[in-house]
């Protein structure tokens, strides 16, 4: 997609957002006891600011966006933007991966579910060193949460392994 | 004498063996994250915050603030050896480092950059120990008011150094702000934007928002780029040392990057990143051997390296006497300090001082230790550049989900990192900078309990902002931040308004 396209929607994206969040300001209840600001005060205040940016943002990005100081960027220290082609595909895996970890973490345990994760994404990413990945993979999962819960005492959720009684 | 007596209650609190390790753990790590690309400092300190959980605030900052300094000092090497920065404030350092380690010079330089860090670093330290004191007596006699506008001086000071454009870092703050109003109101115990969600009742966690917008975010740039770089790695040849005339060289540099990077960097709040630009700056006028730059000199790497590490230490100030962060990494502190239940500010001194000077004291050990760790070992160091990127990302993966579910034990928890993961990495692509959320979200609460606190005073005033001499001098330092690059533009228009060439 076109840098400049992107940055488009990004601008709607970002003043849609800040619509919500000013019209969710007048939706905060008044307290009973009336004070001299009440809770809706400074959001409406961060409300109006964020609109008043966006508006900004949406009229220069559809003016064909602005000029950017890269020698200035580098001087800050900003970021390096992300140039080149994305691995969409790629992406769209980590992302599963990684919503696919927070679903199992509770329900198949530290232990299971990371060693699980760790696996699928080496077989993905690159498969060229099992057997060393395969130990990483163990000492990241099983011998880590023994680690945590028995001598650290961090609660880590044990999933199926509470029935061996680890 | 009071002073004696704070440095040996915080020499006390820091050479016990438990804060010893704490501090070398701290800056091994850190030298890690330095090192590896791909890991600022930010994202290592929010990772590494989980570390802390269950410790006293004191032996957690003595562990983070050795990650923080670690990491600025670790940037250094892969500067040097690889030309690949490891953080932002040690881009300028490859400029001359890369080239002395071409010219087989990288143990000088290396050594220059090391001693210039632990020089630079010291002297921050000391600073600190002299003026913090003094700098939190007289922010104790803030009201209010002068609070509100210091943070509002804070938030645009650091916002304006944010990103390539002013709007979207602005944007950004707002967000961080925006952010900081989810929860429970505690004046008046009313719920906002919690969508009937009682997870949402204490707010979003800050480590939440911290490793998604960092960490995770990271992981999705540097898994979905397909560009295959590949580095040349200099090795270190010929002298480690210094010889006599590297020495002669190097003196003035370290002194003007250090005095530079302090004020610059550290008490003016521009950041490492700025110190070490205007360090360089400075050489090029400055110098005797200016014609070398960017040619292998070595006040080229000394003058930035002592320049960052004396704002990182100057940075220090502000976070410690006032509670205000100067940069990200000060605000990923600040958070973690909060989350451990302690607030930094003026009062800190008074009620907390083994704290304060036990991280003060731990702060020259760990100096100390970075010179030992680094000189001997870079060539270890420079090994973790063979770490595959995958396999660094999933340990980040797996790192940020352990850190953030050990916090409190949900699974919501790990959603919304995820969650802004996702927009961390959307953020990336369209260029707005997340550091400003962070800092919006750790000094939202506090500048809306300020602000409110105020216009209790004035009956629903404004101009009590205004009114009072010390908060309008912090306002128009906001607006001089804030418009300062349109100022060129502005001049050049009025001229060519009047006739004169643009």
């Amino acid at each position: 997609m076109n840098a400049n396209r992107e940055e488009r929607i990004a601008s709607f994206v970002v003043a849609a957002f800040s619509l919500a969040y000013f019209v969710g300001a007048f939706l905060i209840p008044v307290p009973t006891l009336k004070q001299q600001m009440g809770p809706g005060f400074f959001p409406k205040g961060i409300g109006v600011g964020m609109l008043i940016l966006s508006g900004i943002y949406v009229l220069q990005q559809l003016r064909g966006g602005v000029k950017e100081d890269e020698e200035r960027a580098v001087i800050i220290g900003a970021d390096e933007k992300i140039q080149g082609k994305v691995n969409l595909k790629r992406i769209g895996f980590i992302l599963l991966l990684m919503a696919f970890y927070a679903f199992v973490f509770e329900r198949l345990g530290y232990a299971i579910s990371t060693f699980v994760v760790f696996m699928v994404g080496v077989l993905y990413l690159d498969r060229r060193h099992l057997v060393r990945d395969g130990i990483i993979a163990v000492i990241s999962s099983f011998v880590l949460y023994y680690i945590f819960t028995t001598v650290l005492r961090v609660q880590l959720p044990p999933g199926p392994l509470k029935f061996l009684g680890l | 004498m009071d002073f004696w007596y704070n440095v040996t209650l915080g020499f006390g609190v820091a050479a016990t063996p438990f804060h010893l390790l704490l501090a070398f753990i701290g800056v091994f790590l850190g030298t890690v994250i330095g090192v590896l690309p791909g890991i600022g400092p930010m994202t290592g300190v929010a990772l590494l915050i989980p570390l802390t959980f269950g410790m006293n605030p004191t032996s957690a900052i003595i562990l983070m603030a050795g990650i923080y300094y670690g990491a600025m000092y670790g940037g250094s090497t892969t500067s040097i050896l690889v030309n690949t920065p490891g953080e932002s404030s040690s881009v300028v350092t490859c400029l001359d480092g890369y080239q002395m380690a071409k010219q087989g010079r990288a143990g000088p330089a290396l050594a220059a950059a090391a001693i210039g860090s632990f020089i630079a670093g010291t002297f921050a330290t000391l600073m600190l120990m002299l003026f913090g004191p003094w700098v939190a007596k007289i922010a104790l006699r803030f009201g209010p008011p002068e609070f509100f506008s210091l943070m509002v001086a804070a938030l645009t000071l650091v916002t304006s150094l944010a990103g390539r454009s002013l709007v979207k870092a602005l944007l950004s703050t707002l967000f961080g702000l925006a952010i900081a109003t989810i929860g429970i109101d505690l004046q008046s115990g009313v719920l906002r934007y919690t969508f009937g969600n009682p997870e949402l009742m204490d707010g979003l966690e800050f480590l939440v928002v911290a490793i998604g917008l960092f960490a995770l975010s990271e992981v999705l740039v540097n898994l979905s780029d397909t560009s295959e770089t590949v580095q040349e790695r200099l090795s270190i040849k010929g002298r480690v040392w210094m010889n006599k005339e590297d020495w002669r060289r190097f003196t003035p540099a370290c002194i003007r990057g250090t005095l530079s990077g302090f004020f610059v960097g550290g008490i003016a709040g521009a950041g490492a990143a700025v110190a070490s630009f205007v360090s360089y700056g400075i050489e090029k006028k400055a110098s005797k051997h200016r014609d070398e730059l960017g040619k292998g000199a070595i006040e080229g790497v000394t003058g930035p390296e002592s320049a960052n590490n004396a704002a990182a230490g100057g940075a220090l100030i502000h976070l410690l006497c006032l509670g205000i962060p100067g940069s990200g990494t000060t605000a990923i502190l600040l958070g973690a300090l909060i989350m451990l239940g302690l607030q930094p500010g003026p009062l800190l001194f008074q009620q907390n001082p083994q704290f304060v000077w036990g991280l003060i004291a731990s702060m020259y050990i760990g100096n100390v230790m970075l010179v030992v760790l680094n000189l001997p070992l870079v060539g270890m160091w420079v090994k973790l550049l063979d770490v595959p990127v995958y396999l660094l990302m999933l340990f980040i993966v797996l790192f940020s989900f352990l850190g953030v579910y050990t916090m409190n034990n949900s699974v919501q928890d790990l959603n919304l990192m995820v969650l802004f993961g996702v927009i961390g990495y959307l953020m990336k692509r369209v260029d707005i900078p997340a550091t400003p959320i962070i800092l919006g979200m750790v000094l939202g609460k506090l500048m809306e309990e300020k602000m409110r606190q105020s216009l209790v005073i004035s009956d629903g005033s404004m101009m009590i902002f205004l009114n009072r001499p010390i908060s309008l001098c912090l306002l128009i330092l906001a607006v001089v931040a804030i418009t300062n690059p349109y100022w060129k533009p502005m001049a050049r228009g009025i001229r060519k308004m009047f006739g004169g060439t643009a």
